[in-house]
């Protein structure tokens, strides 16, 4: 059985991965996060990232993880109607900078953790948008 | 009685902004937390107000040491989103500066890990052939740092004249080979300085997800050139150095014999460069709308970029950076731990941090 089977398996999904640029694909519901996370690190694979998209309007958040497997880029999408998901750092070290990043900038809150400032100094207020910050500030501008 | 000593932000060892605050007790260090952002530039989101050719010279400057990687990792996630795929002389000349690239880092990082080791010669001699390095990458681009090679579809600049770039790297390989090195491999300096310190074990080299010289150097065989292979590096046969201590000698014992590797493939590269155009015709493009992600092993690790597109658009409406100091620079927590307070800005050095990256 392939990993990708077998991580399909363990998430207990019909829906198969799909290859798009040479990253392999799947679709998940913000519930299966954290057994995507266990599944990943019983077939030893190495996590590189997370990448917020805001969605125009009040659509919320779309958050694409990336894992590598023995040199296959596997890519995760959930789609945010809030802005919370599931922390995966207890489970997964790798994704606490990454976290704190998208916590700083997106103002999304990874449940089930705690936040220190990484790229913000103290003192300076965490979990906003800074992209809506922007945005006001230029229109004021 | 434990204290706390903060270093940073302005670094002893690499005079750039990012501070560790250790927790101490006597010489030895119990925990350290690591801060960066002092130099945040926002460069992710400053390319969604940029079109391609503004926002190919932008990624340049996420990086002054591999400028050279992020464009062409920043240009082959925008191939994906153009259908363009480069010619095979575009490919063996972005091989070309990739390792000309990668020589430069490590070898002004050995320059760099001589000097805090106190051995100023090895310091002059790492500086004086990145000169040389240089006068290899100018000699291509037309310029020292931020080289302006890579565009959509291949790159900007034709190597004319293989033979004499290979006449240099054979040159300066020779130079290496009798100088940094001999010593970097069996200095009794390097020995006593490195061997033993900053110890990033096989399993939080896993859990840390760190990549690079630095996951090699803890024994994780790992290296996008092998593993997912891209450009023209599927025509060259060069080996992965991997050595399993973990600790600050193996790092520089990976970067050595990286640098030997290097040579190796730039020789390859070089006399088997293949005839034809260097680029794709037109400049301009039809974006589709999605999102488009390329991987490249740069000096220091893997970098990954995540391009998306609104089809119609002038401008990405996303560009997420990935760089491999982001990686590993958490597990410094880890190196430091138990060591001695006088080791811990070697130890940092070892990775070869990029603040620039980081901060991007």
């Amino acid at each position: 059985m392939s990993s990708m089977e077998t991580i399909k398996n363990k998430l207990g999904i019909p829906v198969s991965f799909v290859e798009q640029g040479g990253v392999h694909w799947l679709a998940l519901d913000a519930a299966k996060l954290r057994e995507l996370a266990k599944a990943m690190n019983e077939i030893h694979a190495r996590f590189i990232t997370i990448t917020a998209y805001q969605l125009p309007k009040d659509e919320g958040f779309r958050l694409e993880y990336h894992w590598d497997l023995n040199g296959q880029l596997l890519g995760f999408s959930f789609l945010l109607a809030g802005k919370t998901i599931e922390s995966i750092y207890d489970l997964c070290e790798a994704a606490d900078w990454i976290e704190r990043e998208i916590h700083e900038e997106y103002g999304i809150d990874f449940t089930g953790r705690e936040y220190e400032p990484l790229l913000l100094r103290q003192g300076e207020t965490l979990g906003v948008n800074l992209r809506d910050v922007v945005a006001v500030s230029q229109e004021k501008l | 009685m434990s204290y706390k000593i903060p270093m940073g932000p302005y670094h002893p060892a690499l005079e750039e902004p990012y501070k560790l605050d250790m927790i101490c007790e006597g010489e030895t260090v119990l925990d350290a937390k690591l801060h960066i952002g002092f130099n945040f530039r926002g460069i992710e989101h400053l390319a969604e107000t940029r079109n391609h050719i503004q926002a190919i010279a932008l990624m340049e400057r996420v990086c002054g040491i591999c400028s050279f990687i992020h464009t062409l990792t920043f240009c082959r996630a925008m191939e994906g989103l153009t259908d363009q795929t480069p010619p095979p002389r575009a490919q063996y000349i972005r091989v070309i500066m990739a390792e000309l690239e990668r020589l430069h880092s490590h070898v002004l990082w050995a320059g760099i890990a001589a000097k805090l080791m106190g051995f100023k010669t090895m310091f002059m001699t790492c500086f004086e052939i990145r000169e040389k390095i240089m006068d290899i990458l100018a000699a291509i681009s037309g310029n020292r740092v931020n080289y302006s090679m890579n565009r959509i579809g291949g790159v900007n600049r034709d190597i004319t004249d293989p033979q004499s770039i290979l006449k240099m790297v054979e040159k300066l390989e020779g130079e290496m080979a009798s100088t940094v090195i001999p010593i970097f491999t069996t200095s009794r300096t390097a020995r006593s300085r490195c061997a033993g310190i900053g110890v990033l074990s096989l399993e939080k080299a896993v859990s840390c997800g760190v990549v690079g010289p630095v996951a090699r150097a803890s024994g994780l065989p790992q290296d996008l050139r092998k593993d997912a292979p891209y450009a023209a590096y599927p025509e060259m046969e060069f080996d992965v150095p991997v050595v399993p201590d973990g600790d600050v000698r193996a790092r520089l014992l990976v970067r050595a014999l990286e640098i030997m590797e290097s040579c190796k493939i730039l020789r390859q590269a070089l006399a088997k460069l293949p005839p034809g155009e260097f680029h794709t015709e037109g400049e301009k493009f039809n974006f589709i709308t999605g999102t488009s992600t390329a991987r490249v092993e740069a000096p220091r690790g893997e970098v990954m970029y995540s391009v998306s597109w609104k089809e119609g658009s002038r401008n990405p409406a996303r560009v997420h950076v990935r760089t491999p100091t982001f990686a590993v620079m958490p597990a410094i927590r880890w190196m430091v731990k138990g060591a001695r307070l006088a080791d811990t800005p070697l130890i940092q050095a070892s990775i070869d941090p990029c603040y620039s990256c980081t901060d991007r």
